[in-house]
């Protein structure tokens, strides 16, 4: 009993982080229309950067800050000088310049720090584990799961509660309304494809001490922040939360049931959404 | 001459078929060129005729390969017998993603392959007792082709099974250039064009989307069965995402809705990476630098370069012309 107690707990961990991989995409194609291929690319570049700052002895919690931010800014100027250009062409050359600037970051990824994945130290507060009664527990992965939670809250107020957040909103309704209403779409797109690839790299950097690093990381996460926006819905931050902590959990539940398939399984939960709920958990049909 | 026009794209087809072992030193890498190029007339067909983005082409290549290697090895059946039955799957498989695949449209379409494609790559990693797992299912044989227990072709040498490839491509290709110019085809060129004009027809465009989705898998799986026959081995990277994304860059690089361009896109490819690899590992990064470019740049890939120069060619001896007269009078 315990142990399935665990891997929930577990499943909680990886699925919050799985919930920040994700939910920049979702709001990315709420708005932008389109599937970003990058996104894992991304999620890469955070966790190298953060290994990177923590081995010229950075603290961690700075890199914390400052990974995202560096990233957001790279996916700006990405988004200004490639994607603007090309928003009135037919998607498949939206995926396939996102397709392109993955491929290029994996590359210079490989090319910098080598094929060979690295570990990142546990910050030092967060070393050990908690024990309460039988119930032993990684600190570091609960400090996660705090920190993604009060993250989540964050987001949701800069969705809800902010002009850029209104401005998001109403652009994924209707992108030419919002221009008509004399808003800046092109900016707006900007700073939502940042604040995408922020979220992605704010995930690499935390993930980066529990599971190291290696140059295929993004891939694997791409895989991954794809299901989980298919199963919670496109374009929805609610979804994006349910998926992840779905899949998460089924993923850590059945890990312990059955290693090999674990991956297979949070595919097979995908379709069985899909059988149910053909546009998601919260998608809107 | 409206004949030959109709079927210039096979006559070129067939041009190529012929001089790839006149440029080409290696018999292997001429029949991959082939071999992907058949993977890629599989993509274009939704892509370029239909306008479905499909993200898994990866798994039906990947199926074609699993099907052919555990026909060979385990049931000890004929070539010809395993490679249909190859396609038989593929299409199967096709039709069951499609299922699920078509009901959405545009991004959500490409998402949904896409994690279909990782379904099965993990499937295929969950299973080793079938696919060999990591290590992929090795010893694949090729046996020699017999010509209804008349003849038998031995295809042990490249060369020769560049002949068999190359006979298998010819056929499918004037198979899809039949499918597309059909009833079938022009109706799959208005579902492209605007789906809910065409379903306004009458036409049931979910089941002509399945429909092309199964052709799709039949043709990307016979070049899957070719490629395993090609190697020995069925490999795990073949159903890979990055198989998947592979064709599916190539489709654009050659550029869609023509079936040439595919060949064009296949060869291309399949060439330079040859080239590259041998000269910088790292030659991933100038692909990705080609893809920024084609998306910005070159939107009809190069079959539109091909034809804008020839044109451009052609116009240029019509203007030509008069000058030449003036000077002879």
């Amino acid at each position: 009993m315990n142990v399935y107690l665990l891997q929930v707990v577990n499943g909680v961990g990886i699925g919050m982080l799985y919930f920040l991989l994700a939910v920049g995409l979702s709001i990315i194609f709420g708005l932008l229309r389109f599937v970003n291929f990058a996104h894992g690319a991304f999620y890469l570049l955070g966790a190298y950067f953060c290994f990177q700052a923590v081995a010229w002895g950075l603290s961690f919690w700075l890199a914390l800050v400052l990974v995202p931010l560096a990233v957001a800014l790279l996916a700006w100027a990405a988004e200004r000088i490639l994607l603007r250009r090309i928003y009135d062409k037919p998607h498949e050359f939206h995926i396939l310049i996102t397709v392109g600037v993955a491929l290029v970051l994996q590359e210079a990824v490989i090319l910098v720090w080598g094929p060979l994945g690295d570990n990142v130290a546990t910050p030092a507060p967060f070393q050990g584990v908690v024990m309460w009664g039988s119930f032993i527990y990684p600190k570091y992965r609960l400090f996660v799961i705090g920190f993604t939670a009060v993250f989540a809250l964050f987001l949701w107020w800069v969705l809800e509660g902010t002009r850029l957040g209104s401005a998001v909103r109403a652009g994924s309704e209707s992108t030419e309304m919002v221009a008509m209403l004399g808003i800046n779409v092109f900016r707006v797109f900007g700073l939502v494809f940042a604040l995408g690839a922020g979220t992605a790299a704010l995930a690499g950097a935390l993930a980066a001490p529990i599971r190291g690093v290696d140059p295929f990381m993004g891939l694997e996460a791409l895989g991954v922040a794809f299901v989980i926006v298919v199963v919670g819905g496109m374009g929805s931050f609610g979804g994006a939360l349910a998926g992840g902590l779905l899949i998460g959990i089924v993923q850590s539940v059945m890990s312990s049931l059955w290693p090999e398939g674990a991956r297979l399984m949070i595919y097979v939960a995908m379709a069985a959404v899909l059988l149910l709920r053909p546009h998601g958990l919260l998608g809107r049909g | 001459m409206p004949a030959l026009r109709d079927n210039s794209g096979l006559l070129l087809a067939l041009a190529v078929v012929l001089l790839l072992p006149l440029l080409l030193q290696s018999g292997t890498l001429a029949t991959e060129v082939l071999v992907y190029a058949l993977a890629v007339l599989g993509c274009n067909l939704l892509l370029g005729y239909t306008g479905l983005l499909s993200f898994g082409q990866g798994v039906f290549f990947g199926m074609g390969s699993y099907a052919v290697g555990i026909l060979l090895t385990r049931a000890g059946m004929p070539l010809m017998a395993a490679v249909l039955l190859s396609i038989v799957i593929g299409a199967g498989v096709a039709a069951l993603i499609g299922w699920f695949a078509i009901r959405q449209r545009g991004t959500y379409f490409v998402m949904l392959t896409l994690a279909f494609a990782q379904m099965f790559y993990f499937l295929a990693y969950s299973l080793p007792g079938w696919t060999g797992g990591d290590n992929g299912l090795l010893g694949i044989p090729r046996p020699p082709l017999s010509l209804g227990g008349l003849a038998s072709v031995p295809l042990d040498t490249p060369w020769r099974f560049y002949s068999f490839v190359a006979v298998v491509f010819l056929l499918t290709f004037w198979l899809l250039h039949r499918v597309t110019t059909s009833v079938f085809g022009r109706t799959l060129l208005a579902i492209r064009e605007n789906e809910a004009r065409a379903r306004a027809v009458g036409y049931d465009t979910r089941l002509f989307k399945l429909a092309v989705f199964a052709i799709s898998g039949a043709v990307t799986a016979l070049a899957g069965a070719l490629h395993a026959m090609m190697t020995g081995i069925a490999p795990l990277s073949n159903i890979e995402y990055h198989t998947s994304e592979m064709i599916l860059v190539m489709t654009v690089i050659g550029g869609t809705g023509n079936l040439f361009a595919s060949l064009l896109g296949a060869a291309f490819y399949v060439l330079a990476a040859d080239w590259l690899s041998t000269l910088w590992p790292r030659w991933l990064l100038l692909l990705g630098l080609l893809l920024i470019g084609v998306s910005l740049f070159m939107h009809k890939g190069l079959w539109g370069v091909g034809q804008g120069l020839w044109q451009w060619a052609t116009g240029r001896v019509r203007a030509g012309r008069p000058a030449v007269r003036e000077q002879s009078l």
